[in-house]
């Protein structure tokens, strides 16, 4: 018995700290694991201007296009980071997947209307005065009219080039002007298909 | 003469009750067909064998020898008579030998401690050389290796001359490497010089056996000190070392050594020629290494380097801890070693228990690291407190056992060191490449969660561009290493409004960092507690003699 005793002991300790060690969440102290793209996730309340649409539109795009691709959100995004590796597949669904993300929006009616967020966009826009007068005069409800969200989103996405987007996500005036002339060419052509009989 | 005074256990168990109480018994004893002479401790012995009146010397002879009998065959006719010289008693001083133990005590401690005292200087010196992780562990393996392969050859030099000019020579070596080290201009100097230190630091160690012996008066008890010696410098060592680097740099760790090993010097020249050994005979042949003792060395000693250079490198490297904090840390280890002895006192059953509990507690102790549940110092501290008392309760009892009544003692002392030291090699050879293959799969999960925690954040999509970009640099930077984040939010100028959500994030980005690097040592972590639960095997087959 005496034999046994210290080994009993020895036993009983490393059951004691194990059993406290585990209980306190032992095993699971581990890096957070990326949430599943294909399932949806909660989109917070958008305010009507520009960068915040922008960035929940590209949150949401991102999720489509890893639930394509079968990756995580965030393996994508960590892929993007890196524009030498890019192959036409993940282009392609990132494109997709921005516009399933404005098609999400569009649906819950979350997207904001074109006056509300015209203000913002004439102030960062590089246009005549002239021109920014005449929008500004033109009354809200025909913009609205003239420019609904979705589909000028839609038509704006089909614009971008994805390749040239993310070369240009370190350089802050680049990016703009391509999403200014994206946008801008956008409204025209929406412009001209409801001006058209 | 009395034959039942002898008091035998059997004929060639050679124990008695007495012990080194008993006092020298001139005379013979029967124990069937053999006759042994029996004496105590601190006499020199000399056996004659008498046939009428001719009396000429029996082979063999003995001085505080830990066998307390030696046995002769007789002819009829013969008897065996044996005389004792007290003039071989030690005559100088008490203090004298308290001081020539507690010198040569240190000498062995710092030597051994030498192991892993640089364990929390290796970031300090991966920094100081530009070196990797694996070529910064070579500093330890470079030590542990040498003295693995010197430690039996050196033991037989102290076994064929005299081992108080093998310590002296070896003192010599050590110190002169030991400076190396601390001037070292390159890291393949520094492992060099490492190499070198561990060759004379082999000889220290096995020449202080013999004069700890020499200098105790008494086998067991220097064979104690040796061992506790040992085990203090092994568990001391990177305290000490973490400490020093703290405080001054690493190079501090090998000057101060220096001075704390030369002292052992005019010791060991004063005990020249004071160790007497017995001779090999019919009766006395070298005995075999104990294979089971010093295999259970050798995988506990593996288990226990995995213990304190992957706790060292998790908490400066993971946790991102300064040395000094990392070594006040670890401190848990030696005082759980040393408080092994007392907790246990009244259950210690002899070394066969010993080691079977020393053994589950060292994997306990791993495995609790392996799960810790967060990256609080606190929780690293009853893990390594059951390391501690199973170190505390194994390696010395171990030890012992590995030299109990084996000669030559220097040459077993040498076995251990080599058994012990090969484990700390054997351990780092499998850990290293372990857990720098397990740091390196845990970037991707690493900048996953960071990845998901800046998409997350509520900060305006251009900030968050912008602190992207500098943390994709960071972590470039610092490939195959936990790298520091705080640079890239240093970079940021954001408005106030933006500041506290930054510092929420920037809380958020170390403590995934942190969690990753927690969970890239839990393989090693519970491959080292394997490696001491291996250790059961031998601890279990030993043959328990209990504490005489």
């Amino acid at each position: 018995m005496r034999r046994v005793a210290l080994p009993l002991i020895a036993v009983v300790l490393v059951a004691a700290v194990l059993g406290v060690q585990v209980a306190a969440g032992g095993g699971h102290y581990v890096p957070l694991r990326p949430a599943n793209p294909c399932t949806p996730r909660p989109v917070p309340p958008i305010p009507a201007q520009l960068e915040p649409l922008a960035e929940q539109i590209v949150l949401l795009g991102l999720d489509s296009a890893a639930c394509r691709l079968g990756i995580s959100r965030e393996r994508l995004v960590l892929a993007l980071a890196d524009t030498r590796t890019l192959t036409p597949e993940t282009t392609a669904a990132l494109k997709a997947g921005l516009g399933e993300a404005v098609d999400r929006l569009d649906g819950e009616g979350r997207l904001p209307k074109v006056s509300q967020l015209l203000p913002q966009a004439l102030d960062q826009a590089n246009l005549p005065g002239i021109v920014k007068t005449i929008i500004e005069a033109t009354p809200h409800s025909l913009v609205d009219s003239l420019l609904p969200t979705g589909p000028l989103l839609r038509q704006t996405i089909d614009q971008l080039d994805i390749n040239q987007l993310l070369h240009e996500l370190h350089d802050p005036s680049q990016l703009n002007s391509a999403l200014q002339s994206a946008i801008l060419q956008a409204a025209l052509h929406q412009i001209l298909d409801r001006l058209r009989p | 003469m009395d034959p039942a005074g002898g008091r035998w256990v059997d004929e060639r168990l050679q124990r008695f009750a007495g012990d080194t109480e008993l006092e020298l018994r001139t005379g013979w004893f029967p124990n069937r067909d053999r006759w042994c002479g029996v004496y105590s401790e601190w006499r020199r012995i000399v056996a004659y064998r008498r046939r009428g009146a001719n009396a000429y010397r029996a082979s063999g002879d003995g001085f505080r020898w830990r066998r307390l009998c030696s046995c002769w065959h007789l002819d009829r006719g013969e008897s065996l008579l044996m005389s004792a010289d007290r003039s071989d008693q030690p005559t100088s001083s008490l203090a004298a030998h308290t001081t020539a133990v507690a010198v040569l005590s240190v000498a062995v401690a710092v030597v051994l401690g030498d192991s892993g005292v640089v364990m929390l200087a290796l970031p300090e010196i991966l920094r100081d050389f530009g070196a990797q992780v694996w070529g910064v562990a070579w500093v330890l393996i470079a030590f542990n290796l040498s003295l693995a392969l010197v430690a039996v050859p050196a033991a037989r030099v102290c076994v064929r001359g005299d081992p108080a000019v093998a310590t002296a020579g070896g003192v010599i070596c050590f110190t002169a490497a030991t400076t190396v080290c601390a001037v070292a201009p390159s890291l393949g100097v520094l492992i060099a010089a490492r190499a070198a230190q561990a060759a004379g630091g082999a000889l220290v160690i096995v020449g202080s056996l013999e004069l700890l012996v020499a200098a105790s008066g008494a086998e067991r008890a220097g064979v104690r000190r040796w061992a506790a010696a040992g085990v203090a410098g092994a568990a001391l060592g990177p305290v000490v070392g973490g400490l020093l680097t703290s405080a001054f740099s690493w190079r501090a760790i090998f000057v101060v050594q220096i001075p704390a090993v030369l002292l052992a010097l005019p010791v060991a020249i004063a005990l020249r020629g004071r160790v007497v050994r017995r001779r090999p005979t019919l009766d006395t042949s070298p005995d075999r290494p104990h294979m089971l003792a010093n295999l259970a060395l050798a995988l506990l000693s593996a288990a226990l380097t995995a213990a304190l250079f992957l706790l060292v490198l998790l908490l400066v490297d993971g946790w991102d801890r300064s040395p000094a904090v990392a070594a006040v840390a670890v401190t848990a280890v030696p005082v759980a070693a040393l408080a092994a002895g007392p907790a246990f006192r009244g259950v210690r059953a002899g070394t066969r228990s010993e080691a079977v509990a020393g053994s589950v507690l060292i994997a306990g102790g791993l495995t609790g690291l392996a799960l810790l549940p967060g990256a609080e110092l606190v929780w690293t501290l009853a893990p390594q407190a059951l390391i501690g008392l199973g170190l505390g309760l194994s390696v010395d009892s171990l030890t012992a056992a590995a030299l109990r009544d084996r000669i030559p003692r220097a040459l077993h002392g040498g076995w251990t060191i080599a058994a012990r030291h090969a484990g700390v090699v054997i351990g780092l050879a499998i850990l290293t490449p372990i857990f720098t293959a397990d740091l390196h799969h845990a970037q991707t999960p690493a900048e996953e969660a960071i990845a998901s925690l800046v998409l997350d954040a509520p900060l305006p999509a251009s900030t968050k561009l912008d602190l992207a970009e500098q943390l994709g640099r960071r972590l470039s930077a610092e490939r195959g290493r936990v790298p520091d984040l705080r640079p890239a939010f240093n970079t940021l100028h954001l408005p106030a409004s933006q500041a506290p959500a930054a510092a929420a994030l920037e809380r958020g980005l170390e403590d995934q960092l942190t969690r990753a690097a927690t969970r890239a040592f839990r393989t090693a972590f519970l491959v080292a507690a394997g490696l001491a639960l291996l250790a059961l095997g031998p601890a279990l087959a030993l043959r328990d003699r209990g504490r005489s």
